[in-house]
């Protein structure tokens, strides 16, 4: 994964086909996720207008509250109809945009013109905050899945990721995936990943999930913020 | 400084054309100008995910807040917990706060005048693009 670069025709990366992967199926699942939990009638196309029949009901999964969280901290009535009023729509957007980013990222037509590993992904600028958007509710929820409170933990997770590329980067059938492999992690200082019941292997698969869409995020939105500033937003 | 010697200065000439055509009246028509501007802002709380890049690219790209503007209130969320994004009348903050909550942030609305939520914000230009 190459960070993106600001192009004539839009924010251009390199992704591996594995990056690619791994990314469009967290964002098809958290869509899922955040579908049922609102209330959104599954099936329904969103993204073209259709009005939506579910009733927003309040979400239990503690990431879907995260994405679509109560608009007052103290006033529970406010709270309730800001929820009923908007949580459709708003949860609708989310599924559209994080389905578009899926399949933006396996298009075909982007791998077609370049076999080489890591082809071309170009994110046309009048959707780059849409894109930006869902890689934001993917890292959110992956950031509740792995128990990530604070500041702390994030950046524990970052160094933890970063310094275990190398060791860990063909290390998926080394057959230590047993107990040791909480043991052999690189040292931890927050126990978030422990309190959600992840083991060590899955913390490293899915933190490096994390980090890996942090990385994309970052540079997208440099360069997103560049062209803001410049004032050649133009879409 | 300079503003609320300028807002002081407003009110005390308002005060005195009041005290002028009126009697004791002052203090009551006072309070209901108050209660009726009364706005309502949207507070914008930290999280530990969303990068400082793109909390100032929301503030900057939404609120159309220029980049100053929009690294402090980043940074104040960042530092502080929480920052007062905006300020208005409730309808135009309930569309502030949709749209925070779109973009990932995590937003509530709160009446300025209730408890601590306003008295820190850059009350003033409120509002962002509908």
């Amino acid at each position: 994964m190459t960070p993106f670069r600001s192009a004539p025709a839009g924010y251009v990366a390199r992704w591996d086909d594995v990056e690619r992967e791994v990314l469009g199926r967290v964002a098809r699942d958290v869509a899922e996720l955040v579908r049922a939990e609102s209330g959104l009638e599954p099936g329904v196309e969103v993204g073209d207008g259709v009005a939506f029949t579910g009733v927003a009901r309040v979400p239990q999964d503690p990431a879907v509250q995260r994405l679509l969280p109560d608009a007052h901290d103290e006033d529970a009535d406010v709270a309730a109809e800001f929820r009923h009023l908007t949580q459709t729509d708003l949860a609708a957007g989310k599924v559209a945009r994080l389905v578009a980013f899926a399949d933006a990222i396996d298009s075909p037509d982007a791998l077609a013109d370049d076999p080489r590993d890591g082809a071309e992904l170009v994110v046309p600028r009048e959707s780059a905050q849409e894109f930006a958007g869902a890689l934001t509710d993917v890292r959110l929820v992956l950031a509740e899945r792995l128990g990530l409170v604070d500041d702390a933990d994030v950046e524990t997770l970052h160094d933890d990721v970063l310094s275990g590329l190398d060791e860990y980067d063909d290390g998926d059938d080394d057959g230590d995936e047993t107990e040791s492999d909480e043991d052999d992690a690189a040292p931890d200082e927050y126990a978030g990943w422990e309190r959600v019941g992840l083991t060590g292997r899955e913390r490293r698969y899915w933190g490096g999930v994390f980090v890996a869409a942090g990385f994309a995020q970052e540079s997208l939105v440099d360069e997103m913020l560049a062209d803001l500033r410049a004032g050649r937003s133009d879409d | 400084m300079n503003g609320q010697t300028t807002t002081g200065a407003r009110l005390a000439t308002a005060a005195v054309a009041t005290e002028a055509a009126g009697d004791t009246q002052v203090d009551t028509r006072e309070d209901a100008a108050t209660a009726v501007a009364d706005p309502w802002v949207t507070i914008v709380w930290n999280d530990p995910v969303n990068l400082m890049s793109y909390v100032s690219y929301v503030f900057e790209s939404y609120f159309g807040y220029p980049p100053a503007k929009a690294q402090k209130l980043m940074l104040q969320v960042h530092h502080d917990g929480r920052a007062v994004v905006s300020s208005g009348p409730r309808e135009r903050m309930e569309v502030d706060v949709q749209a925070m909550h779109g973009f990932g942030l995590w937003a509530t609305l709160r009446q300025s005048g209730s408890s601590d939520g306003g008295s820190d914000g850059p009350a003033g230009q409120g509002g962002g693009a509908a």
